[in-house]
């Protein structure tokens, strides 16, 4: 960490880093969610959040809530504290945000050309795009018909049109399946991701890289484990893993040849945060490999905080911000749907 | 009133006492014909009811059958929900707007097909299974993918659950209808049909043993007037003998000449 840094870096970014240290007070904390568990109805609910940071978000909903709309108005909610970050930020930590949003952006352009290729009104797909991947050429993504006029017309002006460039050729996007193209672009993302963050100096890169590359290891595991028994080849497969990780190189290789869910776990058995997981999952019946995944992820996300002067503390927020949003989710879903006995499969951030 | 017309309006419902019946002339032919249809009538009546109760019994058991089924199906449509809950849990919320968007057309598609019970045609639905793309094989390949494929079962459990369900309803709506109809025709049959068939054939007995009897009576009648012409002319005769006794051979009933003679009518006068 160069002394350098650490003088001028609360210059340019410090108020901001206050202001994230201050929401990330707010999250809710294990007693907060032992109040919201014992809520027998939505409208509980909404009064226990209104004690929270949440305040009175919920305030003008017509009287039946929905589960929706909860995640929906929550979503804005933390919408509106980036914004907030974004407008007030200068660079670099103004694109580092940037960087932030292309993970939604590359979500709402693979749902815009599936919706557009089976020709679904336009209108309605926007409303369901992530409001934090919005993007200009949005409205002008459902005009296109093909793929190939789409890459050429649109996306290439777009942030993410680097990522096509260097990772897909212009055929391939007709051909490939949709679900590739996402990997594919996600991969990309990542990788330059990892890369950006290690011009912004060793407190971002150290916690990053961390974070990034437990995504990267997550997500190889994943495509490995969900790809057996579809059509998914296993070269095809290998060009989906990012260069990234814990599991890279050697565990890549490995995972690229398994055929089956032991072998997988064979493949990043030696890997001792993976082989944990794994472990966990075989010792509890409830609980699955998803969700030990989003349990280590909190906890690498809380970690970030305990740093300083690098920009980590931001993705991490927004990341433990999503986690509490589908936590809070998942407490409606079980409170509308009377399955009480499973409401506590929630993961618990403070 | 003259008896013609007397018959002829039998069918007089408005009158008490007076039963209902067919406006037949009573004759024996008639009567034969009524007597047969009297037998289909009651036959018909014993292959109805039967159906009738062929048919309660279906609808009784279908009955059962479908507090089953919707007993079943609540548990059902329940965990395939929660599944959806989970799912959204894992891979995010859009995730169930993405596949909406990605389907081309239905795999699941209804057949109706019809099942033949006692003579009803009910309708049978069954679902076919059409093999989609496999595009959707892939979704939520990098998160969430086991919970989407678990969902989907459990939301095909639920689907086919709903489609028996639904089966199963309209057998019984229109076991109804069908049921409904055929007791009243039943009833039509036992507390209408048969009784004025039944009215009609003894009102024609009554009538032709009447009508007997007055011949009978007028045959009688006839009898006696012509023993009392007899019995006349005979003391006319001897009279004249008497009166005449050298005309003993002379009778003019001697010497008949047959081709002039005409007999006497017995009945008609």
């Amino acid at each position: 960490m160069s002394a350098g840094s650490m003088l001028y870096f609360n210059v340019n970014d410090g108020f901001l880093e206050g202001i994230v240290r201050g929401f990330k007070l707010g999250i809710l904390t294990s007693a907060d969610y032992s109040n919201l568990v014992q809520c027998e109805s939505l409208d509980d609910l909404k009064l226990h959040l209104q004690t929270t940071d949440y305040g009175d978000f919920l305030e003008n909903e017509p009287s039946p809530l929905h589960t929706t709309t909860i995640a929906e108005k929550c979503t804005g909610k933390m919408v509106e504290q980036f914004n907030y970050l974004r407008a007030h930020s200068v660079q670099p930590l103004s694109t580092f945000l940037d960087y932030i949003t292309y993970g939604y952006m590359i979500d709402n352009v693979v749902l815009l050309i599936t919706g557009t290729l089976h020709e679904r009104d336009p209108e309605e797909l926007k409303e369901k795009c992530h409001p934090l991947g919005k993007f200009d050429a949005m409205g002008s993504i459902t005009v296109e018909q093909t793929t190939a006029d789409l890459y050429n017309n649109v996306l290439v002006d777009t942030p993410l049109g680097p990522y096509i460039q260097g990772a897909l050729a212009v055929q391939d996007l007709d051909e490939k399946h949709i679900e590739e193209i996402r990997n594919t672009l996600y991969k990309a993302y990542l990788e330059d991701f990892d890369r950006y963050c290690r011009t912004l100096g060793d407190a971002t890169y150290e916690v990053m890289h961390q974070l990034l590359g437990f995504e990267a290891d997550r997500r190889s595991i994943n495509i490995t484990l969900n790809s057996f028994g579809t059509e998914l080849e296993k070269e095809d497969r290998a060009k989906l893993y990012p260069r990234l990780g814990l599991l890279y190189p050697t565990g890549i290789r490995t995972l690229a040849e398994a055929e089956d869910p032991d072998s997988v776990q064979a493949a990043v058995a030696h890997i001792p945060t993976f082989k944990e997981l794994f472990s966990q999952v075989g010792y509890d019946e409830d609980k699955s490999l998803e969700d030990a995944f989003f349990e280590h992820e909190v906890k690498l996300n809380k970690l970030a905080f305990e740093t300083q002067f690098g920009y980590g503390c931001f993705y991490s927020y927004f990341k433990l911000k999503e986690q509490e949003i589908r936590n809070i989710v998942w407490i409606a879903e079980c409170i509308v749907q009377d399955q009480k006995s499973k409401i506590n499969q929630y993961i618990n951030i403070y | 009133r003259d008896r013609y017309q007397r018959r002829v309006r039998g069918c007089n419902r408005g009158a008490m006492g007076s039963k209902d019946r067919l406006p037949i002339f009573p004759t024996r032919m008639g009567l034969a014909a009524l007597k047969q249809k009297l037998v289909a009538a009651t036959k018909g009546h014993n292959l109805l009811k039967k159906k009738a109760d062929a048919l309660t019994l279906r609808f009784r058991a279908i009955l059962v059958k479908i507090k089953e089924r919707k007993e079943q199906m609540n548990p059902f449509m329940k965990e395939a929900n929660f599944s959806l809950a989970s799912t959204k849990f894992v891979a995010g919320e859009n995730v169930s707007h993405l596949i909406i968007e990605s389907v081309e057309k239905a795999s699941y598609k209804l057949k109706i097909g019809y099942e033949n019970v006692v003579g009803v045609h009910l309708p049978v639905f069954e679902t076919m299974k059409e093999n989609q793309s496999s595009k959707l094989d892939l979704a939520g390949l990098s998160k969430g993918g086991q919970k989407i494929n678990k969902s989907k079962e459990l939301y095909i459990k639920a689907l086919e659950s709903l489609v028996e369900l639904a089966s199963l309803q309209t057998t019984f709506i229109t076991l109804d209808e069908v049921i409904k109809i055929t007791n009243r025709r039943v009833n039509a049959i036992e507390y209408v049909v048969m009784p004025r068939l039944q009215n009609t054939i003894q009102y024609i007995v009554t009538e032709l043993d009447e009508a007997e009897r007055e011949e009978f009576f007028r045959l009688k009648k006839v009898q006696a007037k012509k023993k009392k012409d007899a019995v006349a002319k005979e003391i006319q005769r001897a009279r004249w003998l008497e009166e005449n006794p050298e005309d003993y051979d002379n009778e003019d009933t001697g010497g008949r000449d047959l081709t002039k003679m005409e007999d006497e009518d017995v009945i008609f006068d």
